[in-house]
């Protein structure tokens, strides 16, 4: 299972974003879209078509449900999605990694620091 | 305005992914516009279209609740669609009108591009079979305007047997030009030294009495061999007052112009009555001279008195069915005188025919040159060498460059006092030249016929002539018998052009643009080259 989940990293940007906005809370499309530009302080805009595109990729993959509509709220075209245990795991398991490849890099460019402080040698 | 393209954009979306998050697409949108511009909106809704049709085939065929064909009522048709998308009923008329008007638009666009990409080919071009008149159909010699060339009974000499009017019947201006025709196909198909002898500055051989087809003309060439001219038997006063008065009666009764003809008439008898005509004692010689007095007063080159020196009978009108059938050989031979049907480059027709031919025999033949020249985008007509021959062949090519019947001519009797006209036959179906510009060719020496023929075209503007200006022969005669050695060829009927109610008699038809014969084939190519640059 830990393998099936790797093979599906690196996550593209929309869908690590998509799948982190999801983990705190059920969203509706336009709330995800709000909360990837809240997350990346504005850095990453998602449109609809590009959300939904990967919204239904992830469906498919069973990483996030549909919850469909809420009574009460204010479009009632609106449909919530939740992160699924699976979606949850490969969320995970794309920060792990992530965090190696932030470790890495950081071991790296301390190491790579001195010597490119050097002054170049005649 | 905006968000109508982004429905339309959100609509070519797959239908599965469509119906699943179109609406929810859409609230984005209207809660997003103002706060994301419109152009990032529309630009996201074209990638993902992208995307779904390029990178998730998968997703395609994937229905959330595609709904189950419908069975289609009884009578009602139904559609089958690939996509589970079902137009709503209403949405089948304006794609109905669409369709129509797509249809109507493509059609025209066909019709009247002038790029000509698209050749369209008809399957049911009839070109081998048009609609010309068979030999017998006027057999009445009753003119029928709708079905083609007037046939002239009264052109047929008076001593004619029904029967011999029946069988010249759908020939329309036969006797003169076909004696031209003849004559034509004569010099191709004779040396006979006495034809030329005979010929003596006319242009047409002495022919016998009452000769109405083209075959007939050769009959001079085998009736008066030299031994003949051997046996000529010497004319004395009777003989030639009986000739005299003979030729004045004719010329009297059938000429043209009634003034014109009693000059002539008195010229021959005050000849006559000082004596002119004594010393003259042989036949040739007689008719050479009474046609020169004639000619002195008319200044008509197409009055002749001809002597034959074997004797003919009363009634030697009508063709013999062996001269008919040597006419048709002739024409067989020599493919109805049609000399060149070519495509020049740029696409133009041109057709080079030298005399025109019986259409009861020729028809098909001048039908089939019609049809090789039908896709051509313009036409040239070459009657440089072509000496005329019979009016039904005039409608029947100046059929093909006007879109319905078309009056052409008239034909004026003076003797019948009565006028028949010539007109184009029905359209035939699948020809594309009726619009295509048209060319003339023409030289000092095109004739008769083939004068009609370019007069005509000029006339109804269809045509631009190049070339010289024609011989000018407007008139048409029958060679008419005084007895059984001398007959006088007298014209007698004028042709009348509806549109100048006159003709070319004596003047030739100018043409439109004036080179030399030489240079009229270069001139005309050029401005057909022109003329369709500019289309």
């Amino acid at each position: 299972m830990k393998d099936d989940l790797h093979s599906f990293l690196p996550l593209s940007p929309a869908t690590l974003h998509i799948l982190l906005s999801l983990a705190g809370e059920d969203l509706h499309g336009y709330g995800i879209m709000q909360e990837v530009t809240r997350q990346s302080e504005g850095k990453y805009k998602l449109g609809p078509g590009t959300l939904y595109d990967n919204l239904q990729k992830l469906i498919q993959r069973d990483w996030v449900e549909e919850l469909g509509r809420r009574a009460g709220d204010d479009d009632p075209r609106r449909r919530y999605y939740r992160l699924t245990l699976a979606g949850r795991r490969v969320l995970e398991a794309e920060i792990a990694r992530l965090a190696e490849v932030v470790r890495e890099a950081r071991a790296r460019l301390q190491i790579a620091r001195p010597s490119t402080a050097k002054p170049r040698r005649a | 305005m905006l968000r109508r393209i982004y429905r339309c954009v959100l609509r070519l979306h797959p239908p599965a992914f469509r119906s699943r998050f179109g609406d929810e697409i859409l609230s984005i949108f209207d809660q997003a516009n103002g706060r994301l511009s419109g152009f990032r909106l529309l630009m996201d809704s074209m990638l993902s279209l992208v995307r779904q049709w390029t990178l998730r085939p998968e997703f395609w065929r994937e229905s959330v609740s595609a709904p189950a064909p419908q069975a289609a009522f009884d009578g009602i048709p139904s559609f089958c669609v690939l996509s589970p998308f079902r137009p709503r009923p209403t949405a089948v008329v304006p794609g109905l009108i669409l369709s129509i008007a797509l249809f109507s638009l493509t059609c025209v666009a066909i019709k009247y591009s002038w790029i000509h990409v698209l050749r369209v080919r008809i399957p049911e071009v009839q070109f081998q079979a048009p609609q010309w008149i068979p030999p017998h159909a006027s057999a009445t010699g009753v003119p029928d305007r709708t079905t083609g060339p007037v046939a002239t009974n009264h052109a047929i000499a008076p001593s004619q047997t029904p029967e011999a009017a029946s069988r010249v019947g759908s020939i329309a201006l036969p006797p003169t030009l076909a004696t031209k025709a003849a004559k034509n196909s004569a010099v191709y198909s004779s040396s006979s030294p006495q034809f030329k002898a005979q010929s003596n500055g006319n242009e047409i051989p002495r022919p016998s009495p009452g000769l109405q087809q083209p075959a007939a003309a050769a009959l001079p060439l085998t009736a008066t061999g030299p031994a003949a001219f051997a046996e000529d038997t010497t004319l004395d006063a009777a003989a030639r007052h009986r000739v005299v008065d003979g030729a004045s009666a004719i010329v009297r009764k059938y000429y043209v112009d009634a003034e014109v003809a009693q000059k002539m008439a008195i010229a021959l008898r005050d000849h006559e009555t000082n004596g002119d005509d004594n010393e003259v004692t042989d036949g040739p010689n007689f008719a050479d001279l009474l046609t020169n007095q004639m000619r002195d007063v008319s200044h008509d080159k197409y009055v002749a008195v001809n002597y034959s020196a074997v004797e003919t009978s009363e009634n030697t009108s009508a063709p013999t069915p062996d001269e008919v059938a040597r006419y048709r050989k002739e024409m067989k031979q020599n493919n109805c005188t049609f000399e060149k049907i070519a495509i020049l480059p740029h696409n133009i027709g041109y057709l080079k025919f030298n005399s025109f031919p019986d259409t009861s025999i020729c028809g098909p033949t001048a039908a089939a040159a019609m049809a090789k020249l039908n896709h051509a985008d313009a036409i040239i007509f070459d009657l440089r060498d072509n000496p005329g021959g019979y009016a039904n062949m005039v409608a029947l090519i100046a059929t093909y460059l006007v879109d319905r019947p078309t009056h052409l001519n008239d034909f004026y009797d003076r003797s019948q006092n009565s006028t028949e006209e010539s007109w184009t036959l029905p359209p035939v179906p699948g020809n594309r030249l009726a619009d295509e510009p048209a060319f003339v060719l023409t030289s000092s020496t095109t004739f008769s016929a083939a004068e009609a023929f370019s007069y005509d075209l000029k006339m109804l503007k269809r045509a631009t002539l190049v070339g010289e200006t024609t011989s000018g022969r407007g008139h048409m005669g029958v060679p008419h018998r005084i007895d059984g050695h001398f007959t006088i060829r007298v014209p007698g009927i004028k042709v009348i052009n509806p549109i100048s109610k006159t003709n070319w008699e004596g003047t030739g038809v100018e043409p439109d643009v004036k080179v030399k014969a030489a240079d009229a084939l270069r001139t005309a190519i050029n401005l057909a080259e022109s003329n369709l640059q500019k289309k």
